[in-house]
Parts: structure tokens; C-alpha cells; sequence
């Protein structure tokens, strides 16, 4: 094993691999286990830039690389806040047939050590895990989830001017 | 979180040793299950068993890398238990603050209604 442990979250979800597919890949509207924000992309493949963005468009917190694409199966790809200078690190999305439902995981891999990321994807990770399975199941995220969506809504003009979508472009689809 | 996903998760968490596990799990993510058996007394079978249990409500996950096995602390069940309880008790804290609000709302609006 490397120096940095992977960090792990796993959550059973009752539900289909479709409807948890669809969910984590969708660019239609702002996925609420992604801190809301709004998955664009390139061609869902591998190589496309990604880049999550605020409902209205106007900040990026996130951008990546797309690494692995298994249709019902595997997400994956590299992770950077706009807001650090952190190096990027990896986010694994698997999904795997179980009874009743659907054992979902979500890997991070290379976070760099002792940083703000390292933090900020700890932290995120239990989230993104629990929000998922809730709006699966009852169609919406927690009560304290949609609360800071609310908190998010209001902070968003304080957001550093180096998050603004602007200067992060990508090749829309 | 449904009643026996709950049950088992707080039996599980019921043993000092098993929380003692987590415990060094979570200071030592992949430590493998030689490793934290030698923090206990205990034989290894017995070391095994509470592991399963860990497992098993998904407190504890494993990940095999040729012969050795990895244990990773899960923190999510513990996570979808504070949001099934906060989302409870917010919702019963903002209701009784909408009956407040309406309460002294309405007598506001009678007495002016009065002084008018």
C-alpha cells in the first residue's frame, strides 16, 4: 500500500444500478451528493474534462479529468479544487449489484498529505455517500443537506474570483 | 435508516474492543488484519469475529492486496444516523418556531387591530 492510505465510503442504497448511474453521471440539472453543483463534460469518455459548477453556472469549485468510464459500473477521475493549489488527487465511484439494491463505494486515492484537500475530501466523502443513497430512496437529500444548499446559495458571491467559470473552460458536449 | 440496520450497527458498537478497533483503524487506514490483532490479547479468531461484526453493519471495510488483507473504517453508517436524528429533531425545532411565529403574529395583528 502507499504512504497515503486510500479513504474509503461505502453505502448500501435500495435502488437500481441505473438510477444510481444516472444520478452521478447526469448534466441535466445539479446533482445534490455532488454539494449541488453541476456536472459538465466533454463526452462522458475517458480524457474529457469535467468541471462541476454552481446551478447558475458562474463558479466552478471542481475540475478533473476523466479517467475510467464503465457504463453501470465504474466512475472515475481526477479531483481539483479551483480554490487550492493542492495537486489533483482521484475519486472512484463503483457500483456493484447487491441484494435489494445497490452497494455503492466511493475511493479517493492520492490525496496529498496534510492538505486543505485532504480535509475538505475527508469530510466530503460521507456526504457525497449519504446524500446519494437519500435522494435514491426518498427522492430528496437530508433536511441538514438542503440547509447548506440554502448556505452555499448565499455564500456564492464571496466565492474567490479564481472559482469563477470563466477560467475554467471546457468542450461542452 | 431502517430498524435493523440500526440494530446492528449499535450492537456492533456495543463491545469496547470492537470500538477500540475502529479506533485504530481510523488512525491507521489499511492496516492489515495481522497488524490490529496484535493489539489484542485476544486470539486471532476472536480478532476475526469482530471484525465480521464491524463489517457486517459496514463500520468496517476490507480490501485484499495478494495475501493480506486491509481493514479501512466506514463513516458513513455513523453519518446516516446523525441525519436521520437531525433531520428529526430540525424539523420538530422549526415547526414549533412556525407556531410561535404565527402565535405572536396573530395576537400582534388583534391588538393593532384594538388600538386602531
Amino acid at each position: 500500500m502507499p504512504d497515503s492510505a486510500p479513504s474509503l465510503f461505502q453505502v448500501f442504497i435500495r435502488g437500481s444500478l441505473e438510477a444510481v448511474w444516472h444520478e452521478i453521471t447526469r448534466q441535466d440539472q445539479p446533482i445534490p451528493a455532488f454539494f449541488n453543483s453541476q456536472l459538465h463534460a466533454g463526452k462522458l469518455a475517458p480524457g474529457s474534462r469535467i468541471a462541476m459548477r454552481t446551478p447558475d453556472g458562474n463558479y466552478t469549485g471542481v475540475v478533473g479529468e476523466i479517467l475510467e468510464i464503465i457504463p453501470l459500473k465504474r466512475f472515475s477521475h481526477t479531483f481539483r479544487f479551483t480554490n487550492l493549489e493542492d495537486p489533483p488527487c482521484k475519486v472512484i465511484y463503483d457500483l456493484e449489484q447487491a441484494e435489494g439494491g445497490v452497494k455503492f463505494t466511493l475511493t479517493i486515492v492520492d490525496l496529498p498529505v496534510g492538505t486543505k484537500t485532504a480535509k475538505q475530501m475527508v469530510q466530503g466523502g460521507k456526504m457525497i455517500v449519504s446524500t446519494l443513497r437519500s435522494v435514491i430512496e426518498t427522492g430528496k437529500p437530508s433536511f441538514g443537506t438542503r440547509m447548506l444548499f440554502v448556505l452555499f446559495k448565499l455564500m456564492q458571491p464571496f466565492s474567490p474570483k479564481a472559482c469563477r467559470s470563466e477560467n475554467w473552460p471546457i468542450d461542452e458536449a | 435508516m431502517e430498524s435493523q440496520e440500526l440494530d446492528h450497527l449499535f450492537s456492533a458498537l456495543a463491545h469496547p474492543a470492537r470500538r477500540r478497533m475502529l479506533d485504530l483503524v481510523l488512525e491507521a487506514p489499511a492496516i492489515s488484519v495481522k497488524a490490529l490483532a496484535s493489539h489484542f490479547e485476544m486470539s486471532r479468531i476472536a480478532v476475526m469475529k469482530h471484525i465480521k461484526v464491524l463489517e457486517e453493519c459496514g463500520l468496517m471495510l476490507s480490501r485484499k492486496e495478494g495475501r493480506t488483507r486491509h481493514l479501512f473504517f466506514n463513516p458513513v453508517p455513523i453519518q446516516l444516523v446523525y441525519d436521520r436524528w437531525t433531520t428529526q429533531y430540525s424539523a420538530f425545532w422549526s415547526e414549533r418556531l412556525a407556531d410561535l411565529k404565527t402565535r405572536v403574529e396573530t395576537r400582534a395583528e388583534s391588538e393593532g387591530n384594538k388600538s386602531a
